[in-house]
């Protein structure tokens, strides 16, 4: 198992213990074995195929996993069907009952457990409040824009108040600008709430933005569980490294226990870093945006010369493309545009830069993307 | 992670089903058995029956070879594939212009001309036969136009599959025309090609799918047609009558049944071929396009619009020619107008308890089919597991497409009045009319279910699971509502063909439970033609305002629902 959140005194409110789904010969999940907390907001990131919805799907009960368990708050859920499970849904499609007023539609499961009208509108008319859609009740769904749409959709899912609400690309249908307001008002209200919640996302600014914790997956398998800080800070590996955020790969060779050879320049790594050197080629991995340009002189660690062959402009900042050594031995950095105009970063011009060692991580050249 | 060192297999994990799965699984359980009981179980005591001698032993091909070395009988299989492939060609060659005119020219009232050619829709096929015995017979009004020719054979068969296919392939050849995409012929008008290479390297190729759709849906029909042959064959002999002839005349099942195995197989490979090009059409109109808009042009569209004048006055002529006669007092030495031949009761045929008999048919057949068959595809569609069973069935629902009329009937007769069937207290009453019809209807409205249950949000059922609601409220609160067009339609299909089938009841009415359409054919039998000609209006005249009925409905239903419904 990849390396867990240190809080082990809490027993954790949803786990997945070696959970394998297999269609026919493929195999969607592979063994997987997770923790979600109480009240945490956790996201399932990956693209498409990674497995994220199925594992999902089997939290829910909807695809039952061919092997493994799924417990939740100390219940044994594992074959058990979706009805009898505890949980709040909400699609991308957010699979409203067109022919249902809102209130309808919020009030649907309500129906079922709450005897008295008055009380099932007032819980409903607190639901619409509480997702910012009052006084919309008396609407159908086609009368309301996408963002509302998903509003009722998720005040539909919290209704019951679900132990785990559970979203499935809640947003991926939805207009950019909406998606980013939305996202906030959607973490705002999870964490007023406090519901267990897990996202599925294909997403990374939604899944940095919003969750507390992100689980990364590909083919099937957790490549890293970490908060949104330490994946984008410390990837473990080079394809969480590629897929959260821009990173420049870039090829490398070891030089000594604690140094490597970028072209013609020797780079100090951290001590964690150092830990993966061995023999055979090396991806050293930096983020343009920690290519340092202040502040440089002879002291400065892991200092070299570059000669800027391109600058793109990308409105509140400029990519510059930075050659080290050879042709083809290229590498990105982002800089502002107060920076580009006070130094006079032109193409042509010849800047020293320096990569700061704990911005530097390295990963075995065959495992790139 | 990633090391696999474990060599034990992990237990598989059993899913528990809950009380949803479980009542969805039985009335899968359930709509399968009807599958099977109703037509599954008789088509095979039909395929038995082909290898039994009379009395009960097995015989193996010994009928079959009786059959070939027959040749009064396997005549038939040239006669009727002669009917069928030169009724197909003519049908489609003016179904084809009458569909372009239609999707692509701009010529003044196309919803005239449309409702027109699909008027044959409400009748049964022996209108035309009779109409044509009042216009080209001996004592024809036209009946010098046909020279020396006879209408009672091929000319008479082939006039009436025209006018009975012309509005089946009219609707698959629109459909086909209106899925233009005007970006193509953008294209060929900024490439300078012209509007004949325009034709050859756009639109035909644009329609192939529907072209060769409408031409085995065409061939089908006529193959299997009943009514027409019957009317107007004479002595000329096709399958479909001779099975009549074998099972009625000649009181011969078994030989029936070896002809309702030969008149099965051309209709079930044209069956697979039109489902195999069906798939294809799908998957181009997935594919958004823009909507090709027809431009005026003022020959083209004189020429176009004196063609549909034409063609819409034939089909008004030819029904109107059958209204007309159904009012004349004794043709034609009497013309005046009377309602003596509507005096049903004084005739053989069954009388006006027979129109009663077909409305209540009718209406039993729309509301249990309806009920029966939506509920069915609503199951296989939406229950989960089960996958094997699910896919038999969507098999089974697709048999009855293949299956002619007369085959269906004579196989009940096989199944239900084999006296050790414990079901055998339905034969010769109303239900086994009904059950027949739904049967023999069933493809059709089970695909038209299919469509708008596909159109619904499969997450709807995972959404109302975990808000523990029962599927079963869901169906009837959001599915059956948002499906109401579908399921009108489908009733109301079932409906107008319950009142104008022929084939399949003919077998199974008694005395009791004769049908409108049967009186008409029987009348026709006893040289009763006119009255005959009186109760195909009648049925024409029932189809035409339950049709009417439906559209003010669905109209009425549209506006209400507008508030939600924005497709």
């Amino acid at each position: 198992m990849s390396k867990d959140v240190a809080d082990q005194k809490r027993e954790a409110y949803l786990r997945v213990r070696n959970v394998t789904k297999k269609f026919g010969s493929f195999t969607a999940l592979r063994d997987i074995s997770l923790d979600v907390y109480e009240g945490e907001f956790v996201c399932f990131l990956g693209p498409s195929g990674c497995g994220k919805t199925t594992l999902l799907r089997a939290i829910a009960g909807l695809d039952i996993q061919t092997h493994g368990s799924v417990f939740q708050g100390g219940r044994d859920i594992s074959g058990l069907p979706a009805s009898e499970r505890d949980f709040g849904i909400v699609f991308q499609s957010y699979a409203l009952f067109p022919n249902l007023t809102v209130n309808e539609n919020v009030g649907y499961g309500l129906v079922n457990i709450r005897s008295s009208k008055a009380e099932i509108a007032a819980k409903v008319a607190e639901l619409l409040e509480l997702v910012g859609l009052p006084e919309q009740g008396d609407k159908y769904p086609s009368q309301l824009s996408g963002g509302q749409q998903q509003r009722v959709a998720l005040a539909r899912a919290l209704a019951m108040s679900p132990g785990l609400l559970l979203l499935d690309e809640p947003l991926s249908a939805l207009d950019a600008k909406v998606r980013v307001h939305l996202r906030h008002e959607m973490k705002e209200l999870q964490r007023r709430l406090g519901v267990t919640t897990v996202m599925v996302t294909h997403d990374q600014e939604e899944a940095l933005t919003m969750a507390d914790r992100i689980v990364v997956m590909k083919d099937g398998v957790i490549e890293q569980v970490g908060t949104p800080e330490e994946i984008y800070r410390n990837p473990a590996s080079a394809f969480v490294a590629e897929f959260v955020g821009t990173m420049n790969f870039l090829n490398a060779s070891k030089a000594n226990d604690e140094q490597i050879l970028l072209g013609e320049n020797l780079l100090n790594l951290d001590e964690a870093e150092r830990q993966k050197l061995n023999g055979s080629p090396i991806l050293a991995c930096v983020r343009p945006e920690d290519i340092q340009v202040r502040n440089i002189d002879d002291a400065t660690e892991n200092a070299f010369m570059t000669t800027v062959k391109d600058l793109e402009f990308l409105g509140s900042f400029c990519r510059a493309t930075l050659c080290y050594g050879d042709e083809g031995s290229n590498i990105n950095a982002d800089f502002s545009i107060n920076l580009v105009r006070d130094r006079n970063i032109i193409p042509g011009a010849k800047i020293r830069v320096a990569i700061p060692a704990n911005s530097l991580h390295i990963f075995p050249a065959d495992t790139a993307k | 992670m990633t090391d696999q060192g474990f060599s034990v297999t992990p237990p598989v994990v059993k899913a528990r089903l809950s009380r949803d799965d479980w009542v969805m699984r039985a009335f899968i359980v359930g709509i399968g058995l009807w599958l099977v009981v109703t037509l599954l179980l008789p088509l095979y005591a039909m395929l038995s029956k082909s290898v039994q001698s009379k009395d009960g032993t097995f015989t193996g091909l010994a009928n079959y070879i009786e059959y070939f070395s027959t040749p009064a009988l396997f005549n038939s299989i040239n006669n009727s594939f002669f009917i069928a492939i030169t009724s197909t060609i003519i049908t489609i060659s003016l179904a084809s212009v009458f569909a372009f005119v239609l999707a692509r020219s701009s010529i003044p009232f196309k919803g005239f001309f449309k409702g027109a050619a699909l008027l044959p829709l409400l009748a049964p096929s022996l209108l035309p036969g009779i109409s044509f015995v009042y216009l080209f017979g001996r004592q024809g009004v036209l009946k010098d136009l046909l020279g020396d020719a006879s209408i009672y054979g091929p000319i008479g068969i082939i006039m009436g599959e025209v006018f009975y296919t012309f509005p089946h392939a009219l609707m698959i050849l629109i459909a086909a025309f209106s899925i233009a995409d005007a970006r193509l012929y953008e294209a060929a008008q900024v490439l300078r090609t012209g509007r004949i290479r325009t034709f050859f390297t756009v639109t035909l190729p644009g329609i192939k799918y529907g072209l060769i759709s409408a031409i085995f849906v065409v061939f089908t029909l006529v193959i299997t047609d009943f009514g027409i042959p019957k009317v107007i064959g004479g002595q000329y002999n096709v399958l479909a009558t001779d099975i009549y002839k074998q099972v009625i005349g000649q009181q011969n099942f078994e030989m029936g049944a070896v002809v309702s195995v030969v008149l099965l197989i051309p209709a079930v490979v044209a069956f697979a071929v039109d489902r195999f090009v069906q798939r294809k059409q799908v998957a181009m109109l997935t594919a958004r396009a823009v909507p090709y808009e027809p431009k005026p042009h003022f020959w083209l569209d004189s020429v176009f619009f004196i063609y549909c004048v034409v063609i819409s006055a034939m089909i008004i002529g030819i029904i109107g020619m059958a209204g007309y006669a159904s009012f004349v007092t004794f043709w034609p030495y009497n013309l005046e107008l009377s309602l003596n031949n509507y005096n049903f009761d004084v005739m053989d045929g069954g009388g006006w308890a027979s129109f009663y008999n077909s409305l209540k048919m009718a209406t039993y057949t729309a509301i249990f089919g309806t009920i029966i068959i939506f509920t069915g595809a609503y199951m296989v569609e939406k229950a989960k597991g089960f996958k094997a069973i699910r896919g038999v069935i969507q098999f089974l629902c697709m048999i009855p497409m293949a299956v002619p009329g007369m085959v269906l009937g004579l196989a009940y007769i096989f199944f239900f009045n084999h006296p050790d069937n414990p079901l055998g207290f339905i034969y010769g009453t109303m239900p086994i009319l009904v059950i027949v019809t739904i049967a023999h209807f069933y493809t059709v409205s089970h695909l038209t279910s299919m469509t708008a249950l596909k159109q619904m949000d499969p997450e709807f059922e995972t959404v109302s699971a975990s808000l523990k609601v029962p599927f079963f409220r869901t169906f009837l609160k959001v599915t059956v509502p948002v499906c109401l067009p579908a399921i009108l339609d489908i009733s109301i299909y079932l409906f107008v063909n319950a009142m104008t089938t022929v084939s399949a009841v003919i077998f199974l009415y008694s005395t009791d439970t004769s049908l409108a359409s049967i009186a008409a054919l029987n009348m026709d039998d006893a040289g009763d033609v006119a009255p005959a000609a009186a109760m195909c209006m009648v049925i024409v005249a029932t189809s035409a305002t339950v049709r009417l009925i439906h559209a003010l409905l669905s109209r009425g239903l549209q506006l209400k629902t507008q508030a939600w419904r924005k497709r």
